[in-house]
């Protein structure tokens, strides 16, 4: 990947200090850039820049590629750095922070195809089936062919179950979905008349030039 | 009993404090004004305060443009000595200069050096202020000066007696080395806990970054202790309890059983050949003392040494006993201990082949069990070895320690090259976060190792995973790569956070010496005073001062044997004579529970203070229920005729000021920064010596506003800071009158002028808002 130079137009102070006054912010000048937290993330490697990077970035305020990044999508919530890091650092946390600020940036989740696949069988089964899980994903992602033998060695040890475990009443779950779609859509509309509401207050200041 | 108490039950005379001749007023105070060249004469108007000061029949002023100069003190000194003045009051730079040198002026005149103070009218006045609001400040400080001076004691400082003796707790280096840099000239006990001496250095294998070893160059000092006609020393020894008071104390040692006379053991080994359980060793060929020791739990009291040893050296009834000895000086040298890793749950400490440091080293050193061979569990020899850095160090969670421990890096480094020295295929591997090799011949040793082709990660170990066969694995982020690795090493080697020995703590608070919140003893300076405690008569050296090398713990050792026999060698101690003076007692004990360094008793009924325990701190006064007690010169009437006469020219914010913080706003001063003008110091020994009664008085007087800072981090006082603070608002609240409380260390200075502005502004804002209702109620 290409990495840019950091000159003083990359960084964004105001990004830095919405970042810095969150929950989460209040300890992250103090990462020491240890990488207990990369050398613990078990997804670190798929990440275009680790935890520890992302502190780093967060700290300078390069906001593009932070908000760009695959990181806060790919992160799994597992907290193994937020446990460790030796500074009280929650990176965990950052990503969670980090997630509605990107969304309200118009920045599209860069894991979209895994997590729509995630709900799916959430939404239907009430539970995750690491089975249903993959074989629906390989369809989605080509590059999942990759993985077929460790599959295999997993499903020779007995780890990926093909019977799926159902939950009873898949009913109230749905309606939780929906709800939660519903309130997506509000959000959605607002934001789309608030932006259109500020653009025709942005263009008048240009009709006068 | 002590010998000092002894002493002073014969004769009687060591405490001197002598009371002014009955009711005799004092004749005339001399006011002493200096312009300091245009320091304070081009701001305060000086001339019309020594006019205002005149209207006082019992007060002479005078202006000098150098106080301090020949000429100067020359005026004060034949005022006194014609008899004009019985008491001095000068106006100059801060006392912390020159109170020495007009006090030592004062006494060549024949006056006590107490009747003579000083108001610091350049730091705290003319440096941190302008032209406005400075006169009437001045001209009060001044006129609370002469209010307080009038009634002023002229006390003597007490005297006691010092017992020329130490006691040097731990046998690590820094304590030999203290024990026998005294012990030509003073009489030394040195008690160790352990059943020999050397501490972690005799267990060390080579030593950076010289790569001597560490045996070799330990041993014989540890012989010359053995040895040395002035040293008495215990093993197995430590301090059961401490009486008395700094300079003469009696201390209980408790000595547990070694079940062998080390004066009578020849070392023959006799009783070893013969027990058939391994329960009597020597601890190590080069132990010091050369003396064999039964291991409790692996005798099955058979007796069979008992008969063989030819020396009737084995005592198997052998019970703890404790001993009593005197002394005058204490130098703490206990040393630290590696954390238990274990709480790092990532680490899975303990588990084969995954050692600390302390083990790693021990096995190649002076008490090596493997014939100072390193290896695995399985005994080959490790190819692959891995050293993990700050293991609990550096860690703002709570779960580890916040301290570096300083040495880690560099021993760590050591180890590495010797790995590489055993086998020339042998990898060794450093994960470190950052490389700290500050100092003379560090870098160089770091460059060195690197040379050997020690393999560097920078990177914290995120986990370490036990496998199966013995190997262990170890996964990490290269952080200079940004790439998560894996890799499997034969053995790993955790270095862990030095934390303080286990027991520094209650040892200290036996002293009466207060240890930081990293648990090391605290320095009474940590720049200028680093081996003295707050405790004049106790000394720290090494590693119980935190981590560091041995050259620096020799350091330490000596210059505590240096400040050990500077304290005796004077043979006697003044102690300031501002002690409590007990006026009236019912016997109900409060002042005893509220003393927090135990200087006070009930003995008949009646509370008995012990002069030399006290420190003066006055946290007796206001626990005292019918009042009875108060601090000699520092009483709450002196407090209320000096406040009276401070606000006397104008309102404003008292502060009261401990000699702590007291230096802060002395520093503010060198650095000019600007404060309030309606800022009054009043000094105080600690903040705890006030009551409502004082405080009361001065919003009384007119102050707008009080103020106590603390700058003492004698963790007895301040824990009580909030207390006070509550209980005061409480009892001052009728007053509507703002109160606060803060503390600022002594380098806080910029703080300090911080809160005074921000204080000051809010009391005069409270004081005009009150003052505009009064005037709308009247109208
Ligand atoms: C793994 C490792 C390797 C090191 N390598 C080097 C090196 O190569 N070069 C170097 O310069 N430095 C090295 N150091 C540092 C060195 O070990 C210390 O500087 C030195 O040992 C400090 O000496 P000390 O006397 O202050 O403390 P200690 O060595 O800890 O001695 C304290 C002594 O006090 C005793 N004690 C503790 N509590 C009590 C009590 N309550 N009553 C009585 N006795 C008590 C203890 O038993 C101990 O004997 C290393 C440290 C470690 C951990
Ligand atoms: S673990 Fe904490 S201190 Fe270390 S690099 Fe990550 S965020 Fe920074
Ligand atoms: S919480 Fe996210 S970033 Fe942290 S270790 Fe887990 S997956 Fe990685
Ligand atoms: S009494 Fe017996 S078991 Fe105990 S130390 Fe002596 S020989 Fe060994
Ligand atoms: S002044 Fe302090 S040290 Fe002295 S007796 Fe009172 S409480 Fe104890």
């Amino acid at each position: 990947m290409k990495k840019e130079i950091i000159l003083v137009e990359s960084r964004d102070p105001a990004f830095q200090d919405l970042v810095l006054s969150t929950p989460v912010g209040e300890k992250l000048a103090t990462c020491m850039q240890c990488g207990i937290c990369a050398g613990s993330c078990p997804v670190s490697h798929e990440m275009d820049y680790n935890p520890r990077q992302l502190v780093r970035m967060v700290q300078l305020g390069l906001k593009n590629e932070v908000l760009n990044s695959n990181t806060i999508w790919i992160c799994t919530s597992c907290f193994s750095c937020s446990v460790r890091c030796p500074r009280g650092i929650r990176p965990t946390e950052l990503m969670e922070t980090l997630r509605p600020i990107a969304i309200a940036e118009g920045i599209k989740n860069k894991n979209e195809r895994f997590d729509g696949v995630f709900s799916d069988v959430v939404r239907k089964n009430g539970r995750a089936s690491e089975f249903l899980l993959i074989s629906k994903y390989s369809l989605k992602e080509p590059e999942m062919i990759k993985q077929a033998p460790f599959g295999l060695s997993l499903f020779l040890k007995g780890k990926l179950p093909l019977a799926v475990d159902k939950m009873e009443n898949t009913l109230e779950l749905d309606t939780i979905f929906k709800l939660g779609e519903k309130v997506e859509k509000k959000e959605k509309e607002n934001k789309e008349n608030k932006e259109t509401g500020m653009k025709t207050e942005k263009e008048e200041p240009e009709t006068d030039k | 009993m002590t010998e000092n108490e002894l002493a002073h039950m014969n004769e009687n005379t060591s405490t001197k404090s002598s009371i002014p001749e009955n009711g005799q007023p004092p004749k005339k105070t001399g006011v002493y004004l200096c312009r300091c060249g245009g320091n304070i004469g081009d701001l305060v108007d000086l001339q019309s305060i020594a006019d205002s000061l005149k209207e006082n029949k019992d007060v002479l002023v005078n202006i000098q443009d150098y106080l301090c100069s020949g000429a100067g003190q020359e005026k004060i000194k034949s005022d006194i000595e014609k008899g004009k003045v019985d008491r001095v009051v000068i106006g100059s730079c801060s006392p912390k200069l020159h109170l020495e040198t007009f006090r030592g002026m004062a006494k060549k005149a024949g006056l006590n050096p107490n009747l003579l103070e000083i108001t610091n009218i350049r730091e705290q006045a003319s440096w941190v202020h302008d032209k406005e609001g400075i006169n009437p400040k001045v001209k009060g400080l001044i006129k609370g000066a002469v209010a307080r001076i009038g009634s002023i004691e002229p006390l003597v400082p007490l005297e006691k007696k010092l017992v020329n003796r130490t006691l040097v707790v731990g046998g690590g280096i820094a304590g030999i080395t203290t024990a026998l840099e005294l012990a030509d000239a003073h009489e030394v006990i040195l008690i160790e806990k352990l059943p020999f001496l050397g501490g972690h250095m005799i267990g060390l294998s080579k030593t950076f970054p010289t790569l001597d070893c560490s045996q070799c160059i330990l041993t014989p000092k540890m012989v010359a202790v053995h040895n040395h006609p002035n040293i008495t020393m215990f093993t197995q020894t430590e301090v059961a309890d401490v009486r008395g008071s700094p300079g003469d104390y009696s201390i209980t040692l408790r000595h547990s059983p070694r079940y062998v006379d080390i004066e009578k053991c020849i070392n023959c080994g006799a009783c070893a050949r013969k027990c058939t359980t391994g329960a009597i060793f020597l601890p190590f060929a080069q132990a010091v003392p050369q003396a064999y020791m039964i291991d409790m739990s692996k005798c099955k009291n058979c007796g069979a040494c008992v008969k063989v040893c030819p020396r009737d050296a084995i005592d198997l009834d052998a019970k703890e006993k404790t001993s009593s000895v005197s002394v005058g000086a204490v130098a703490i040298a206990t040393g630290f201990e590696p954390i238990d890793p274990s709480f790092i749950e990532e680490y899975n400490y303990p588990a084969p082949n995954l050692l600390t440091a302390v083990e790693f080293e021990e096995m190649l050193s002076a008490k090596s069990k493997t014939g100072m061979r390193l290896q695995k569990a399985d005994g080959s020899f490790p190819s692959r070895v891995a050293f993990v850095l700050c293991a609990g160090s550096r860690d703002f969670t709570g779960k580890g320690r916040k301290h570096c421990s300083k040495v880690c890096c560099i021993y760590s480094q050591k180890q590495a090259q010797l790995v590489r020295k055993m086998k020339d295929e042998a990898e060794a591997w450093i994960f470190y976060i950052d490389m700290r090799s500050a100092g003379r011949r560090f870098e160089e040793f770091y460059h060195h190792t690197q040379e050997k082709g020690v393999n560097y990660v920078r990177g914290k170990v995120a986990e370490i995973i036990p496998k199966q066969d013995g190997a262990l694995m170890v996964q990490y982020e290269d952080t200079n790569l940004g790439r998560k690795g894996r890799e499997l090493f034969d053995m790993v080697v955790l270095c862990p956070a030095l934390i303080p020995s286990a027991g520094t703590k209650e040892l200290a608070d036996k002293l009466g010496v207060p240890i930081g919140d990293d648990g090391f003893i605290e320095e009474k300076h940590v720049k200028l005073d680093p081996v003295n405690t707050l405790n004049q008569s106790v000394f720290a050296a090494g590693c119980v001062l935190g981590p560091k090398d041995i050259h620096d713990s020799v350091t330490e050792g000596i210059s505590a044997a240096h400040k050990v026999s500077q304290f005796l060698g004077k043979g006697m101690i003044l102690i300031p004579p501002e002690k409590p003076m007990i006026l009236e007692c019912n016997g109900c004990g409060e002042c005893v529970k509220a003393c927090p360094y135990n200087a006070l008793n009930l003995e008949n009924g009646k509370a008995v203070l012990s002069p030399l325990a006290c420190t003066g701190c006055g946290i007796c006064v206001p626990a005292c229920p019918i009042k009875g007690i108060e601090i000699r010169n520092y009483t709450r009437n002196q407090y209320k005729a000096q406040l009276k006469a401070i606000l006397s020219e104008e309102p404003g914010v008292i502060v009261f000021i401990d000699p702590y913080a007291y230096a802060a706003a002395d520093i503010a001063g060198v650095n000019r920064r600007q404060y309030s003008s309606l800022v009054r110091f009043v000094n105080v020994p600690s903040i705890h010596i006030l009551d409502a009664d004082v405080v009361n008085a001065a919003f009384e007087y007119g102050a707008t506003g009080v103020m106590l800072i603390e700058g003492t981090t004698d963790e007895k006082l301040v824990s009580h800071s909030d207390e006070l603070y509550k209980k005061l608002k409480k009892e001052t609240r009728k007053h509507k009158k703002p109160l606060r409380y803060s503390h600022i260390e002594t380098a806080q200075y910029e703080k300090l002028t911080d809160l005074l502005n921000v204080f000051a502004a809010q009391a005069g804002a409270k004081a005009q808002k009150k003052n505009k209702k009064e005037t709308e109620s009247e109208e």
